[in-house]
């Protein structure tokens, strides 16, 4: 039973001249679903099209093409604004940079009246006192005095809180957090991790967690999918594949993270960028960096196999294509 | 409740230029609004016994070749051309602020739309238009004028504008509030534009002083109406009774002091606003440059940067 | 204490010469105290890492210790010593010529503040040749050395800052940063802009050219982690002062002072047992206003009234920072009163 399904989900972004015209495939053929109660991490580094995904789903930008599907329906073709606005409701966007994601020059109270009212969620009377259990919900107490205040007369952490606000007030089903945590201070962060921990299980949302950090990323969710230049190379429950990564990117990754105690691993340097790709040849996308690579690598675009039970990975080498 | 206002509003007070230029101004709608207390006579009424004299104590700004005093001139006068600057600076800040804005956040065919019609109002020619339109217009009344002064400013300005909500539509409280389903004109008057405030009264203040020279030099030209009593106006009949050739200055000299000490006014409040809004702009990236440039203390570096 | 003894002593335990001393530094914006009292000694080629997280001033202390603070910033109290000398009394000529060639320093974002409309080579050649005289090609040809042990080919001097990425970027003012084979090098979070892979790469290049070359580095991040990777040493910010100073493994063993074990709880681990973490409740105090008495007792799960005398000085005496293990120093009443 799945809140959201996501298939084949692409986005190209033009570049260049008119005459010239390239494409950035920021999201190619991203496919996976989210389910209610469950936290799923999307992984991957700066361009690695995790923020696009989210933003997509948000329908903050149009798809190139693929489908999301919600309560029976692809999102990604209705047009009617009583649907869309039905959609906003059902599913949110909690913003990385609590400095822009809330107006400076409105009350917090006007944040969190918007949403209500906009979507009827409580008749009017009623509005202040649920703005008042949204704040103690995210622990901002006392609410009449948050309510009051504007942004900038609140910490980093506490915005964040009222963003997670937002999003909560209109019920939603479905939550997409695009790295929350990462300009948070460290202290401040496990707080807001926390505080999504329990909303999972006592409202059974189901979170999209997008980060670039893989502590956090275990920590959190059930679910996890690696992102690389555009696609998704590995995907499977959080434990497993954090235990024994098959593609040798998160194995990349995981040795990247400082991880204190544990025997310093030395990785490889390379030369090159390593972002989403412009009008992208066939063969793998990681191949330049990649310690595993064979000649068919270069030639043929590895597809998302299903290795193991749940356990997907887009690796001639580690999860190759059954033959026959 | 916390009130916002006073915040940049004593920010505005504490700068020296904005300072001066609100009190010139605050000076200039008091005269203006006790005008009818203080002039001394109707401005037309004329006495030719009185005719043609300096200033005095009994006509502080002298008196017309008809005999009316300039003082009272000026002073009612003060209502009229105020009060067409300021209308004409709100009006075409208005459509500016709203189609500029509107543009720049809606984007696609609207945002071609205004583009186009930006374009078409800023290639033709100001002083020109207006001297044929209201050379062609029957009436000549204030209304009219407005409206014909505020068609022709409001372009440059919504360009501006439109630049500014460009900047400001990609953050990510405006998207939130995409996001959360909140209708485009909400976002446009609620979300954008109390962020804009600064810009768009710095518009305001520009067109009102260019709207207030550009009429009171079409009065100037005769085109304005010669019964009213403006400033314009007053510089029309000074020119056309020749009153220079007889070597009478005041009859020119009152009213375009008045005008200029009013520009002057708006002048230092924009330069005021403008100071005020931009630090926050200048910030960033040139002082991440200048403390690099200062650390690694080289003259050479120093001078390649220029601005250090 | 004279500072010849002084140094005498610190020589004896660390085994090396201090090239580096922020002593009792106080530095003040206005009636904002951002840093006050900090202590710290820097030996040559060691790592020391400076922690902490916003508003503790450990980003004010490198401004102070390469003596750039901007107005209304001030050294209200204190000295800076580069090889026992005061720097806070030195002409600004004298301090032109002793940055970058002595102590060289790599900012936030610091990949930002190339020159855009210059190529990367002749940004380099321009640092190099303000301090000694060194042909143009010679120069030219010491950058392309410098890009090489960095990670990026040579020929790249002749690019411009737009067209390297991010991380390439940063490097380059790393190399920067070493082109007059300076002491001491000063990183203010170095590699927070950059992901996790290029971090490491970055970090691990650090790491060789400072066997290579011999440099000192103070490390300053939010990211605890990294630091207690990579650092020898490890100093703790709160609220400007400093809480806590150890050697890397101590802290990550046996940290003393509430912030410090709160920080190290702050960090889901990659492996290991799960379990749910509690981080540290509240945020960073206003420095126009700090708590009285210890800084950290209103977010201090050991500050509970009830608790007589301690809660007492908790909350109106300032925590001294003291010795209590083998070059181990914390500024705390609960670990003093545990060790009395």
């Amino acid at each position: 039973m799945s809140a959201l399904e996501v298939h084949d989900l692409s986005k190209r972004f033009p570049v260049g001249a008119a005459l010239h015209r390239s494409y950035v495939h920021a999201v190619d053929d991203v496919s996976f679903e989210l389910r209610p109660g469950t936290i799923t991490a999307l992984v991957g580094e700066s361009g690695s099209g995790k923020s696009t995904v989210a933003r997509l789903l948000a329908r903050l930008h149009d798809a190139s093409s693929g489908s999301v599907v919600f309560d029976g329906g692809d999102v990604t073709r209705i047009r009617r604004r009583r649907d869309v606005l039905r959609y906003r409701s059902q599913v949110q966007l909690i913003f990385q940079d609590p400095f822009a994601s809330l107006n400076p020059v409105k009350t917090i109270r006007h944040h969190l009246e918007r949403p209500l009212r906009l979507h009827g969620i409580v008749p009017t009377a009623e509005v202040e006192a649920r703005v008042y259990e949204l704040l103690r919900t995210v622990g901002l107490v006392p609410p009449e005095d948050i309510a009051a205040k504007f942004p900038h007369e609140l910490s980093g952490g506490q915005r964040q809180r009222v963003a997670i606000a937002r999003a909560l007030a209109v019920e939603p089903k479905v939550v997409l957090a695009d790295e929350p945590t990462s300009m948070l201070d460290v202290s401040i962060r496990i707080g807001i991790l926390n505080l999504m921990l329990k909303l999972k299980e006592e409202h059974g949302l189901a979170f999209l967690y997008v980060t670039h950090d893989l502590a956090s990323a275990r920590y959190l969710a059930d679910d996890i999918l690696v992102m690389y230049a555009g696609q998704i190379v590995e995907s499977g429950p959080a434990e497993d594949v954090l235990a024994d990564p098959l593609h040798p990117y998160t194995r990349l990754l995981l040795a990247a993270v400082p991880e204190p105690g544990a025997p310093v691993e030395r990785i490889e340097l390379r030369r090159g960028l390593a972002s989403a790709a412009i009008d992208p040849a066939e063969g793998c996308r990681f191949v330049s960096r990649c310690p595993l690579a064979i000649e068919r690598c270069s030639q043929i675009t590895p597809r998302l196999v299903e290795a193991r039970p749940a356990r997907a990975a887009r690796c001639h080498v580690t999860a190759p294509e059954p033959r026959g | 409740m916390t009130f916002r206002a006073p915040g940049w509003l004593l920010l505005l007070l504490r700068n020296p230029k904005s300072r001066i230029g609100v009190a010139i101004l605050v000076f200039m709608l008091v005269i203006a609004a006790i005008a009818p207390l203080i002039s001394v006579a109707h401005p037309n009424d004329f006495n030719l016994l009185a005719a043609g004299q300096g200033p005095s104590w009994h006509h502080l700004f002298g008196t017309t070749d008809q005999g009316s005093d300039i003082f009272s001139q000026v002073v009612v006068g003060a209502r009229r051309s105020l009060l067409l600057g300021a209308a004409a600076g709100a009006l075409a800040t208005g459509v500016a602020a709203i189609l500029g804005v509107t543009a720049a956040y809606v984007g696609g065919l609207v945002d071609d739309g205004v583009n186009f019609l930006t374009n078409v109002f800023l290639t033709i020619p100001p002083i020109p238009l207006l001297v044929v339109i209201s050379g062609y217009l029957k009436g000549r009344g204030m209304g009219t004028m407005i409206v014909v002064l505020a068609a022709v400013l409001w372009a440059f300005e919504a360009r501006i504008l439109r630049g500014q909500a460009l900047s400001l539509k990609n953050r990510d409280f405006i998207q939130a509030a995409k996001a959360a389903g909140e209708p485009t004109w909400r976002i446009v008057f609620s979300e954008l534009m109390p962020n804009m405030i600064s810009r768009i009264a710095a518009a305001f203040v520009l067109v009102f002083y260019i709207a207030l020279l550009t009429d009171s030099g079409l009065e100037f030209l005769g085109l304005g109406d010669p019964s009213k009593t403006s400033w314009g106006v007053i510089l029309y009949w000074a020119q056309t009774n020749s009153t220079v050739l007889q070597g009478e200055w005041w009859p020119f000299f009152f009213p375009g002091a008045a005008l200029a000490l009013t520009v002057l006014g708006l002048v230092l409040l924009l330069a005021g606003i403008d100071e005020v809004s931009n630090p926050r702009l200048r910030a960033e990236k040139p002082e991440r440059r200048r403390v690099l440039a200062q650390l690694i203390g080289g003259r050479w570096v120093a001078r390649a940067e220029g601005s250090v | 204490m004279t500072t010849v003894v002084e140094e005498r002593i610190r020589t004896a335990t660390t085994g090396r010469a201090t090239v580096l001393e922020v002593r009792g530094l106080a530095v003040e914006y206005g009636r904002v105290r951002a840093v006050d009292g900090v202590d710290l000694a820097i030996g040559e080629g060691e790592i020391v890492g400076l922690a902490g997280e916003s508003g503790s001033g450990k980003s004010t202390v490198a401004a102070a210790a390469m003596q750039v603070l901007r107005p209304p910033a001030r050294v209200a109290a204190g000295s800076v010593l580069f090889r026992g000398e005061d720097l806070v009394t030195r002409s600004k000529e004298e301090l032109r010529r002793h940055r970058w060639r002595n102590v060289s320093m790599v900012f936030q974002s610091a990949m930002n503040a190339l020159n855009p409309v210059m190529r990367v080579g002749d940004q380099f050649v321009d640092a190099m040749r303000a301090h000694e005289r060194i042909d143009r090609r010679i120069a030219l040809r010491r950058a392309g050395e410098l890009l090489e042990l960095v990670g990026i080919d040579a020929r790249r001097v002749r690019a411009y800052p737009h067209e390297l990425s991010g991380g390439m970027r940063q490097r380059v003012i790393i190399a920067m940063a070493l082109s007059l084979n300076p002491e001491l090098v000063i990183m203010d979070e170095p590699t927070t802009a950059l992901d996790v892979v290029v971090q490491r790469e970055i970090l691990q290049q650090i790491e060789a050219l400072k066997r290579d070359f011999g440099f000192a580095v103070l490390f300053i991040t939010h990211d605890l982690s990294l630091l207690l990777e990579f650092a020898d040493r490890i100093a703790i910010m709160y609220a400007g002062e400093l809480v806590e100073e150890a050697p890397a493994h101590e802290i990550a063993a046996h940290a003393r002072h509430p912030y410090t074990q709160g920080l190290l709880q702050s960090f889901p681990p990659l492996r290991g047992p799960l379990e749910r973490l509690t981080g540290i409740p509240g945020s960073p105090p206003d420095l126009a206003d700090p708590p009285p008495g210890c800084r950290f007792h209103p977010r201090c799960p050991h500050c509970t009234p009830g608790t007589g005398a301690l809660y007492v000085r908790q909350t109106t005496e300032r925590p001294a920072l003291r010795l209590v293990a083998p070059q181990h120093r914390v500024a705390c009443h609960l670990v003093e009163e545990a060790g009395a």
